[in-house]
């Protein structure tokens, strides 16, 4: 979100779209696909629905003999889920592409519900409102799935992390941000909007569909509830904004500063017992209330952005030092 | 005799018109999409239902409470939030993102008294239907003919307004060029709070009448605000009447649509209700960028009956 906002100053309100592409492919494709490696009783399979929790015992049954087999499924699954983000991104943003910003923002909001009402409408997706458990490629660790699990999405969150960074010192991150501060100057540079524009979405979109298959395969479950606007596109905006706008560690850091709120109001749950009202609640204020704060005082975020540089500082001072000798 | 799947489709796209031209005249007067109208809808659902539980009676009599909740509230996030970024220079997509952290304070809170009213006053304030509450008349129910009614008082209290009041003079100034009517002495701010006010008032009388058709709950304007943005751009923000067109548009569509579609395709197709709009809104971004409102009709019949543009002679 923050390559789309943050840089190419796109604000994207239908995130949810590819976060839960990306976690219905998890919830379609690896029940299917061990049921064929693993030869599932094909009457089980006749109704892969109503059988869902049989079959995924016998799947799990099965990864915990065959790991490799396990990490293969979760590997292929991941790289189909990226694949369906990016195609979602480019069918979501190209009838709106050329709207300004704003408008943009709300068509992403209204297009982002589409896979939603598909997933709770359509049974043989992800089993309607219901949901389905998802096979658990992971369960050959016995009592330290978590434990490594965890670990996995820390060093994918890393990985993403470092792609970023990449990213950020590439051209194409001065690209975007040209486009951010004033589209008309880098038209006028020759740059393409609409392209840069499609490749923001379609980028950010394949990281949100990654992320949204990570987390089905943390839970082990998929559901349309699950993935709902609030939890998957508003709440990451305000992790964005917490953490400074343009800015990989000041988002990295507001995320940990959000879900460390979220998680000590729900840790000190028991000490609001004696109001009338569910204590979650009071998280969501607290955070509105801190946005608005930020917003108003502090737009940049906690850290601010950095302007880019072309060239290492040392060889711009060397420069700069050469140029002042040569006219003294 | 009206069949009932007219009366709804009447009744909805009604319900959406009001609903959704506050967000577009917001959006139109002062730039601001405010995602936190959903909030406002929902508020305007609780009031009436806050009054119907403690002091009984028709719910169409608080609707005049509902508007009010509604409005100074919209007032409130016009003053103290959207004017101060205003002030500092924030873009209109700050203040986007601005009235998100609005609507989620607003969440939290409508939430907060749902859940007192349950466990105080052990109300059904998650989930309420107040369609028991209703009148019939002419075999309709009053839903019907009150959100009709509103909708044609409103657009024409509106024209009026717009058209021979020096407000809506102020008004229309202020939205073709806001540095000019300031200028020209119209206090801008002004002009701007009774945009503001008029649209969360529209909001909380939408929200009011809600229950009346539909299950009323917390997230009752959030489960409708994707819905309120395909109306407001399939009919084009830059034309104030044309939100009625496109709600009218998405409602039949979306209620007859759907009744037309089953019959072919089995009840199943039902449960895709909720997609229309959104198709709606892609094809319109497609075809029609600016909103119904803003088509050319006069180039289209040309082309129809002659076969394409005529061409012109040098």
């Amino acid at each position: 979100m923050n390559l789309q906002l943050g840089y190419a100053g796109i604000p994207n309100f239908g995130l949810v779209l590819a976060v839960t592409g990306g976690a219905y492919t998890v919830g379609w494709l690896p029940v299917r696909l061990c049921m064929w490696i693993f030869n599932i009783d094909s009457q089980l399979g006749a109704d892969i629905l109503k059988n869902n929790a049989i079959i995924v015992s016998q799947i799990n049954s099965h990864i915990q003999a065959q790991p490799l087999i396990g990490l293969a499924v979760f590997i292929l699954t991941l790289i189909v889920a990226v694949a369906i983000g990016g195609v979602l991104g480019f069918i979501s943003a190209y009838p709106a592409i050329r709207l300004r910003s704003d408008y943009l923002a709300i068509t992403l909001l209204a297009l982002g519900e589409i896979l939603s009402i598909i997933g709770q409408s359509y049974d043989p997706l992800v089993g309607g409102v219901i949901g389905v458990l998802v096979p658990d490629t992971w369960s050959w660790l016995g009592g330290n799935r978590f434990t490594v699990i965890s670990l996995v999405l820390v060093i994918a969150a890393l990985g993403i992390l470092f792609i970023l960074e990449l990213i950020a010192r590439s051209p194409i991150s001065r690209t975007f941000r040209a486009m951010r501060d004033n589209e008309v100057a880098a038209m006028a540079m020759g740059k393409d909007i609409t392209k840069y524009r499609m490749e923001a979405l379609v980028i950010g979109s394949m990281i949100c569909s990654l992320g949204g298959a990570l987390y089905a395969f943390y839970v082990c479950y998929v559901g349309p509830a699950a993935y709902g606007r609030l939890e998957w596109t508003f709440l990451p905006w305000l992790m964005v904004i917490l953490g400074g706008m343009g800015n990989n560690f000041g988002v990295m850091l507001g995320t940990f500063i959000f879900i460390a709120l979220q998680k000590l109001i729900v840790f000190y749950k028991h000490a609001f017992a004696f109001l009338p009202f569910d204590v979650v609640w009071l998280e969501y204020l607290l955070l509105g209330s801190i946005m608005i704060a930020i917003l108003i005082f502090r737009p940049s975020g906690l850290i601010k952005e950095k302007p880019s540089q072309t060239i290492p500082k040392t060889k711009l001072e060397e420069i700069v030092g050469e140029s002042s000798k040569k006219y003294s | 005799m009206i069949p009932p799947t007219l009366i709804d489709a009447i009744t909805y796209s009604s319900l959406l018109g009001i609903m959704t031209f506050g967000l577009s005249f917001v959006r139109r007067t002062t730039g601001v999409w405010n995602i936190a109208h959903a909030g406002l809808v929902t508020i305007g659902a609780y009031v009436i239902f806050t009054c119907t539980s403690f002091f009984g009676g028709n719910p169409y009599i608080y609707l005049p409470l509902a508007f009010i909740f509604s409005a100074v509230i919209a007032v409130l996030e016009y003053m103290l939030i959207i004017e101060t970024l205003r002030k500092r220079g924030a873009s209109t997509t700050i203040m986007l993102i601005s009235t998100l952290a609005f609507d989620l304070v607003m969440l939290s809170i409508i939430n907060i008294y749902a859940d007192y009213l349950q466990n105080t006053f052990s109300l059904p304030s998650k989930n309420f239907l107040l369609r028991k509450l209703d009148f019939m008349f002419l075999n309709m129910p009053g839903i019907f003919w009150t959100s009709l009614l509103l909708l044609i008082t409103f657009l024409t209290a509106l024209y009026y307004v717009l058209n021979y009041t020096k407000i809506g003079t102020a008004l229309r100034a202020c939205v073709s060029n806001p540095t000019l009517a300031s200028i020209s002495g119209i206090n801008v701010m002004h002009t701007n709070l009774f945009s503001w006010l008029i649209s969360g008032g529209l909001a909380g009388v939408a929200g009011g009448l809600l229950p009346l058709w539909i299950q009323g709950k917390p997230v009752l304007g959030d489960s409708l605000i994707a819905v309120m943005f395909c109306v407001s751009i399939v009919g084009g923000v830059e034309e104030i009447y044309g939100t009625v067109l496109g709600g009218f548009l998405v409602g039949f569509t979306q209620i007859l649509g759907t009744s037309a579609l089953s019959m072919v395709f089995g009840p199943s197709v039902i449960l895709y209700k909720s997609l229309i709009p959104m198709v709606i809104l892609a094809l319109a971004l497609l075809y029609a960028p600016y909103g119904i409102a803003k088509i050319n009709w006069r180039k289209i019949l040309t082309i129809i009956k002659f076969g394409g543009e005529p061409k012109r002679k040098i």
